[in-house]
């Protein structure tokens, strides 16, 4: 079943068009990934799925609702939420305040209940609840960041570049908890620079150039394409 | 040994600087969520003194609810004046909108034209005139502590503005809507991301900024004993370098100079003649413009 549908979506900002009739599907419970290299919209089409950003022409449908253009605390609290490129956490608030914030959009009942979730996931932020935010290094604000969109119990969870500027071995963590979070329940839209291992962990996949989708199918053909092969996984695959 | 006039003249300063310190807190709150200074701050201020003044001419209530009714007003005030000079120029779809400068010039005339029409109006249904408090709210009478007179007015102040900076400290620190605040002040996108209704918190923002505003106006009018349509705007000044000493968005910056300013204040009294006195605030201004240009508490938060 499809849970977000994106049809012929155009955005434009200024003179200049951005995104050209993007069509894209997420299954419930997939991994679907984006790639594409630097400057092509990926993170236009990422903040337009939150409603960051308007859409010009088109339309996008979430859990079967219209969600075009909608005002983007409405688009979270219908259970689509976004760790942003960036990380965007509040770096001057304690963590704790970060993931209480990241909750917004539930019943304060629940608050206490995903916190406790969200930390069995990420048992290391539960020993910094009181630390300010800013002062984690990269990974942990990397963790944070998804944490925090975690406690807005997302049916569908937009990760954009979670794995950048990272050190490999954190890298390869939050991919592991890609695969966690999906084993969840939780279907995952990920934008990555690093192909390789987001084709490694996705169903199906996307390639985006120049604001239009390009190619797409099953993540495995696509990892076996000669001109994926060459543009973005660096030649012949081991 | 202690001079007691010079302590006095500490206490009334404190005085002062809390009254300035609740408006430079409804300053900073606003430009921490917008980047913007309202410049119909010292209005709400004013229109406070006057709501008082009418509840105290008709009803006669006790003293809790002229205030309570002060910041009621004051609440409506401020969403009133987001939705007129503040709301219609801003458009909520990137981060450059919310924060840009065109918005922010935009607004400084805006929020200049609502305090304006705000002044006259009043001036227009109260007259230029001072009018004066019932002598049975006035706050001024004296209380001995040994060798030291102080005004029943010095200690209603203290009280009424602890008890708000503590009920503020609460919201911001225990309350989603306090939580919001503080996110949608220090990332605006962020804040999106995490599902925050902007809006709604930047209008939370006006309304508890107003508030404070407006109780900080009838407390005055009561310990002067006069109100006029013109009393908002010497107090906002001051308010507004307090707001800029203390590095625009920090509210503790914001208090502890409001405070130092009172104290200024009131202590060049001792030397100069009190005409000087108003020359303090820009003295401290144009020093900290000088020499601390992110504010003496300043975390150099970028200003584009």
């Amino acid at each position: 079943m499809t849970i977000l549908k994106l049809e012929d979506v155009d955005v434009r900002m200024g003179a200049q068009q951005v995104l050209r009739g993007i069509t894209l599907d997420v299954g419930e419970k997939a991994v679907v990934t984006v790639i594409g290299s630097n400057g092509v919209g990926k993170t236009t089409l990422m903040r337009t799925i939150s409603g960051i950003y308007r859409c010009t022409a088109g339309s996008i449908t979430f859990l079967d609702q219209p969600i075009t253009n909608l005002k983007s605390h409405r688009i979270v609290r219908q259970g689509l939420v976004q760790a942003p490129e960036g990380r965007m956490i509040f770096g001057p608030m304690t963590v704790r305040e970060n993931l209480v914030l990241g909750a917004i959009s539930r019943p304060a009942a629940e608050v206490s209940r995903q916190l406790e979730h969200v930390l069995s996931l990420f048992p290391l932020l539960g020993d910094r609840l009181r630390q300010k935010a800013g002062s984690l290094s990269g990974g942990e604000q990397q963790m944070l960041c998804i944490g925090r969109a975690l406690m807005a119990k997302p049916r569908l969870l937009l990760l954009d570049e979670p794995s950048l500027g990272l050190a490999p071995l954190m890298v390869q963590s939050i991919f592991d908890l890609i695969g966690e979070i999906r084993s969840q329940g939780t279907a995952i839209l990920l934008v990555e620079q690093n192909a390789r291992a987001a084709l490694r962990i996705s169903d199906y996949a996307y390639v985006m150039e120049g604001g239009r989708i390009v190619l797409e199918g099953p993540a495995d053909e696509l990892s076996a394409d000669d001109r994926v092969q060459s543009a973005y996984l660096g030649g012949k695959a081991h | 040994m202690l001079d007691i006039y010079f302590v006095q003249q500490i206490i009334n300063g404190l005085s002062i600087g809390l009254v300035y310190a609740l408006m430079a807190i409804g300053f900073t709150l606003i430009f921490g969520v917008l980047n913007v200074v309202n410049f119909a701050h010292g209005e709400v201020y004013t229109v406070g003194a006057f709501v008082g003044l009418l509840l105290i001419t008709w009803v006669a209530p006790p003293l809790l609810v002229v205030v309570l009714a002060a910041l009621a007003v004051g609440a409506v005030t401020g969403v009133g004046l987001e939705r007129i000079a503040f709301k219609p120029f801003r458009r909520f779809r990137d981060e450059a909108s919310l924060r840009s400068r065109a918005m922010r010039e935009a607004t400084l005339l805006s929020s200049l034209a609502a305090s304006i029409v705000a002044r006259e109006v009043m001036t227009l249904v109260f007259g230029a005139h001072m009018q004066t408090i019932p002598q049975a709210y006035l706050l001024q009478r004296p209380i001995a502590i040994g060798p030291l007179s102080i005004t029943n007015g010095d200690v209603v102040i203290f009280g009424a503005s602890l008890a708000m900076l503590a009920a503020l400290q609460f919201m911001l620190f225990r309350t989603r809507i306090g939580l919001s605040i503080r996110a949608v002040s220090n990332s605006p996108m962020g804040a999106r991301f995490v599902g925050i209704d902007t809006d709604r918190a930047i209008i939370a923002t006006f309304a508890i900024g107003s508030m404070l505003g407006a109780a900080a106006g009838i407390l005055v009018g009561l310990y002067d004993g006069t109100i006029t349509p013109q009393m908002g705007f010497a107090p906002g000044i001051k308010a507004f370098v307090a707001m800029v000493m203390g590095g625009l968005s920090s509210i503790p910056g914001a208090v502890i100079c409001a405070l130092i300013l009172g104290v200024a204040e009131s202590v060049t009294t001792d030397f100069l003649a009190s005409g000087w006195k108003d020359l303090v605030a820009y003295a401290f201004l144009i020093v900290t413009l000088v020499f601390f240009p992110q504010g003496i508490f300043g975390v150099g938060r970028e200003r584009a």
